[in-house]
């Protein structure tokens, strides 16, 4: 199964308007609530510069929640940067959907964040609008 | 995070500095200014134990009492008449002072005159209290507040932060425990120590009963010595402590405050606490008890 060629990520790339980018010190709950709004299962942390330095996903609120011996109040009100990861998967706006379906479907993931040579983050592929795109064609 | 360090007086009075490993710093003075007299003679009494300690301080008494139980309580000496005094002890013995203000439009006048400026407890999250106070750009005393979790003081600090100011002083003063009954949760202090900035003790109104007779606060002083050793060991940088020479008689918490005859006992083992903690923390290195362990 292949798309086609002449397409690339930009043309599925959500915007970072669309998608919960957060600064380091939100509150968990603050970060949560984005990511209710958004419908997405990530929030994406951004420096002053707009670098990404880190994402906070429904799987690490999982693991938190399981580990965590602090009582929910507390735990809302820590900063989310606190509990995101610092590595993770991302790639360039000229990566083909191609690349990127692969990518999502190698580390079993939803999300891609796309960034450039800086390290500031452009937007995000997200599984469902790449798979509306491989089902158009 | 890198500790915080904030910097009370300067200039033509004594700088005090509180926060990271800096030797513990000591705020204490009469809760209410009772007469121009008394300031007075406390702030040199006081002095005096501070200095032959080699403690730095901070003049602290109010000039307003507005969480008095009672409409019958004495409420205070008033801002003009409690200001000039508290300047008059500043100019006299060159120490820096505290005292609090309980409406926000009284936060400029207020910050004219003393060095730092405290929020009182039961304030501690009211949103025009802190922007009142944190826009004079003035150091911080904030007390976090006997219903408040450690952790919701975050919400306090970002108020401030957003004025700009970034010179903050969290002090514990005991949480409620049921009706008229406070604990103390030395937890309180690492968690709060989380926003960077420096913790404090306030051991006299951790003590209090608040209200617990009926129309004033009841307390038990006999317990002060305990929570101050126990709150030096466990990483405070300040501690606070109200202090008069006839509690007794006192025309505010005479049930709280510390009879300044115990001052130098309690202050001398709170010094040598906070001075033992800082040598076994560097012999033995920082906590690092983590979640992931």
């Amino acid at each position: 199964m292949s798309t086609s060629t002449t397409r690339t990520i930009a043309d599925i790339l959500l915007p970072p308007e669309a998608i919960p980018v957060v600064p380091p010190r939100t509150l968990v709950k603050e970060a949560l609530e984005k990511m209710s709004a958004s419908k997405l299962g990530l929030a994406c942390i951004v420096d002053d510069d707009g670098r990404l330095i880190g994402l906070f996903t429904d799987g690490d609120l999982r693991r938190l929640l399981l580990r965590s011996q602090k009582p929910l109040s507390a735990l809302f009100a820590d900063d989310i940067i606190d509990h995101a990861r610092r590595e993770f998967t991302s790639v360039r706006a000229d990566t083909s959907i191609d690349d990127a379906l692969n990518l999502l479907q190698e580390r079993e993931i939803f999300d891609l964040p796309v960034l450039d040579e800086g390290g500031h983050l452009q937007g995000l592929i997200h599984l469902h609008p790449a798979l509306r795109a491989l089902l158009g064609e | 995070m890198i500790p915080k360090i904030i910097k009370v007086g300067g200039g033509d009075v004594a700088e005090v500095q509180i926060g990271g490993t800096l030797p513990l710093a000591f705020l204490g003075g009469p809760c209410a200014i009772e007469t121009r007299a008394h300031a007075l003679e406390m702030a040199e009494r006081i002095g005096e134990v501070c200095v032959g300690l080699d403690i730095p301080w901070v003049y602290k008494s109010c000039y307003d009492k507005d969480c008095r139980s009672s409409e019958n309580s004495f409420h205070g000496i008033g801002m003009d008449a409690g200001l000039d005094i508290l300047a008059e002890v500043r100019s006299a013995y060159k120490i820096p002072v505290v005292s609090d203000f309980s409406d926000a439009a009284w936060a400029a006048r207020t910050a004219e005159t003393v060095d730092l400026l405290q929020i009182p407890a039961y304030l501690c999250r009211q949103t025009h209290v802190l922007k009142a106070a944190g826009e004079t750009g003035k150091p911080l005393h904030v007390k976090k507040g006997q219903f408040m979790s450690p952790w919701n003081m975050k919400n306090s600090v970002r108020k401030i932060e957003a004025t700009g100011n970034e010179q903050i002083l969290l002090t514990d003063r005991g949480t409620f425990f049921g009706y008229n009954m406070l604990i103390n949760d030395y937890r309180n202090f690492p968690i709060m120590l989380e926003t960077g900035y420096p913790v404090c003790f306030d051991a006299t109104h951790s003590v209090q009963m608040p209200t617990s007779m009926g129309n004033v606060s009841g307390g038990q002083r006999e317990f002060i010595p305990h929570l101050v050793r126990a709150a030096a060991g466990a990483g405070i940088n300040a501690l606070f402590m109200e202090v008069h020479d006839n509690p007794n008689e006192a025309l505010s918490d005479p049930n709280t405050q510390l009879d300044i005859r115990y001052l130098k006992n309690i202050l001398a083992q709170a010094k040598a606490m906070h001075a033992a903690r800082q040598e076994l923390l560097e012999e033995w290195g920082e906590d690092r008890v983590h979640l992931d362990d």
